[in-house]
């Protein structure tokens, strides 16, 4: 043991028995491969290579199970492992954003999960803690999130913070029922969903046919519909819409089934100042975050979505960094799905301190319009690619009927109009909204402690018309897909914005620094030896 | 830096009488904010760039002259067209050596006051970056060879920020490099996020 802390340990614990069988289960699957060379090859080379790996897996998991022990010690959560090569990392209390938990179908039978440690740097978590029984992650997130209010407190920033309860009381926000999940499935993008379908089961399909098959079956498949659709051109057409809605309907399935699987019984709610999730119907997962640290949250509508006034929120938090293989889990969504109308009373539960009123037009905030010149180059930058496609299309067919694109003049006008009346920003005391997008809209609100830099960008033909674009800046940006920006805002309006917004920023981290210098000391990492794979 | 501000007003008239004059009420309470103010660099960085783009573009012209003259002796046709195409990229060379570093340098500037750091930069696509110091997380010194070789010094400021994580100042005199970093990192902020 190296680091002699002066508090006493006052938490212990160790893994799951079980480690070791969901170990051996891993490396089970990565067994696989060798199989076929046990089945057919050189027997002997295969046995052993099949002990080989079985025993440095099995040593590999009991050595994690004996030697991984967590501690809180002090301001401190201390993991410790490996057998030879001591490793030991020590995340400060109040820089764990998230303990995130999964559990898996085998999981549940067992009553064990795996939990994740979040903090503010670095790339995934922190900690992965893997398996515990239920019980302990409990009283594990119990411990660190009471020490580490106690810790603020003891700090003296409780009173600046809000209420920091021991144990707080939890509230559901929103929980989402089977009606919900079915809306989300309906609402998604179904082509893609058909698509992997299709991908899916042509991977399938390939596995079994042999190549001439193809040819055979394509080339049957062109003569056959050729003749079709010359002799009874109605019936091809009425066949054709019928695939497309085959096509579209299965594709309406897939994803509610996928929504219902991955959302099972959404649960959002509140325990003091920690925003927690719940969902899944085969594995389970859970996570909470302190409100505190969302950096952007974004109110997405998709052109869906936005018809039948739902909306989508997704926030960033500073420790988020996506994890490609963790893309189906649902992480990126605070919200998967609500009525538009719903999302502002949302907000304050999201934001206490938030002052920035409504962000629904009616009645409420009344969003700053960028200038009119933005209707202008949108309805230009249409008109030059639907002339250049007609160009393109009667250069090819010289045809009059070939430049139809020019047709849609009057649509590109209404789009950019549209698209004018929805670009807009607030700015208020403490946040900064900003909303763009006709068909797909969407609303990003960064309280304006959390900006980093804000930049003001202008290109020669920006220069021209006296525009510029605003952009802000913030840490984390994993599941918003970028901060905000507005273009075509005036030039001088924007230097006053941004200056705006750089000055407050400072300003607000000045007052908050005296309070966050004591707590945020980084996480320390005391890494002797190799690096043990988690 | 007065010529960056008249461009900058250039098109302003532009803009028709559509728009309402931006309220300043959004801002109540906001110190103002001329577009005066900007620090320049230190004039040496012209010819830093001029050394740099020198360096660089002599590299490029040298190995393009290998094909050249290869293809050229295989194919002595193709040789005026090859020769051409190669003086068109000297005359590049030229433009971005002689001509454009006085501009980039124009344009050029940053300004600090006791919140936030701007920069000004870019010729045909100019850009201003503010940094509010309290999110500075750390501020890097660079010195290469050849900035040595001028005395100068590029401070590199990093937030924790995604898309403009990092604002880099070239050009500096080395020692004033030093002060400011020792400045900023004496006013800048925490890294709490």
């Amino acid at each position: 043991m190296q680091s002699e802390s002066l508090a006493a340990s006052v938490f212990e614990g160790r893994l799951h028995p079980l480690t070791i069988a969901f170990g051996l289960l891993k490396a089970a699957r990565g067994i696989i491969p060798v199989v076929p060379l046990l089945l057919f090859g050189n027997k002997i080379y295969g046995f052993m290579l099949l002990l080989a790996v079985t025993a440095s897996t099995l040593a590999t998991a009991l050595a994690r199970y004996f030697s991984f022990t967590y501690r809180i010690e002090g301001n401190e959560l201390i993991t410790q492992q490996g057998i030879l090569e001591r490793k030991q990392r020590s995340i400060p209390l109040e820089r764990i954003q998230e303990i995130r938990v999964e559990q898996g179908v085998l999981h549940r039978v067992f009553d064990v999960v795996d939990a994740k440690i979040e903090t503010g740097g670095g790339q995934g978590a922190e900690a992965s803690l893997s398996v515990l029984s239920r019980s302990e992650v409990d009283r594990l997130r119990q411990a660190v999130f009471e020490r580490a209010a106690k810790i603020r407190l003891d700090a003296g920033t409780g009173a600046v913070e809000g209420r920091v309860d021991i144990a707080p009381e939890r509230v559901v926000i929103r929980r989402l029922g089977v009606k919900d999940l079915v809306l989300i499935g309906l609402t998604t993008n179904h082509i893609i969903s058909a698509l992997a379908l299709a991908g899916a089961l042509w991977n399938f399909a390939e596995d079994f046919l042999q190549d001439s098959f193809y040819r055979r079956a394509g080339e049957t498949l062109y003569r056959e519909s050729s003749r079709f659709f010359i002799r009874e051109a109605t019936a091809a057409i009425a066949l054709a819409i019928a695939v497309a809605l085959a096509f579209i309907l299965i594709g309406l399935i897939v994803s509610t089934v996928v929504a219902i699987i991955r959302f099972y019984g959404f649960t959002l709610s509140l325990s003091g100042e920690n925003l927690h999730r719940r969902y899944g119907l085969l594995t389970r997962r859970s996570s909470s975050l302190p409100r505190r640290r969302i950096q952007v949250l974004k109110i997405e509508e998709k052109l869906l979505r936005r018809l039948f006034g739902l909306a989508t929120l997704r926030a960033d938090t500073s420790g988020g960094q996506r994890e490609n293989e963790d893309d189906d889990s649902g992480r990126d969504v605070l919200l998967p799905i609500t009525r538009r109308a719903a999302v502002t009373p949302l907000l304050a539960t999201f934001f206490p301190d938030f002052d920035a009123g409504s962000t629904e037009g009616a009645g409420g905030v009344e969003w700053r319009r960028v200038s009119r010149l933005a209707i202008r180059r949108g309805a230009v930058k249409g008109a030059i690619v639907c002339a250049l496609a007609a160009a393109v299309l009667f250069g090819v067919y010289w045809r009059i009927a070939a430049l139809w694109p020019l047709a849609l003049l009057p649509f590109v006008y209404f789009i950019s109009v549209a698209n004018y009346r929805n670009l807009g920003y607030t700015l208020s005391g403490r946040y900064f909204c900003a909303r763009r997008g006709w068909a797909g809209r969407s609303t990003h609100i960064v309280p304006i402690d959390k900006i980093q830099a804000v930049e003001v960008r202008q290109s020669p033909l920006d220069r021209r018309l006296g525009l510029a674009t605003l952009s802000v800046d913030t840490a984390g940006q994993a599941y918003t897909g970028g901060g905000p920006q507005i273009n075509n805002l005036p030039i001088d309006e924007a230097r006053e914005i941004a200056g705006a917004l750089a000055h407050r920023a400072s300003a607000t981290r000045y007052i908050e620094e005296r309070r966050r210098r004591i707590e945020d000391r980084g996480s320390r990492i005391e890494d002797r030896g190799s690096r043990i794979e988690d | 830096m007065v010529c960056f501000a008249v461009e900058l007003k250039g098109g302003t008239n532009m803009i028709d009488e559509e728009i309402k004059p931006f309220d300043q009420s959004v801002l109540s309470g906001e110190p103002p904010h001329p577009t005066t103010g900007f620090q320049p660099l230190d004039s040496r960085v012209v010819n830093l760039w001029r050394a740099s783009s020198l360096i660089g573009f002599g590299v490029l012209l040298l190995s393009l002259l290998i094909p050249v003259v290869a293809v050229g002796v295989a194919e002595p046709r193709a040789l005026v067209w090859l020769a051409l195409a190669w003086l068109a990229v000297v005359a590049a060379a030229v433009w971005f050596c002689l001509w454009y570093p006085p501009r980039l340098y124009r344009s050029w500037g940053y300004r600090i006051d006791a919140k936030v750091l701007e920069t000004r930069s870019g010729r045909i696509f100019q850009r201003a970056r503010l940094l509010p110091l309290s999110r500075l997380q750390h501020v890097d010194i660079e010195r290469g060879p050849l900035e040595r070789m001028f005395g100068l010094a590029a401070l590199v400021l990093h937030t924790a920020g995604t898309h403009s994580a990092n604002i880099r100042i070239p050009g500096l005199e080395a020692a004033e490099a030093t002060r400011l970093r020792d400045h900023l990192i004496e006013i800048g902020g925490d890294d709490a996020v």
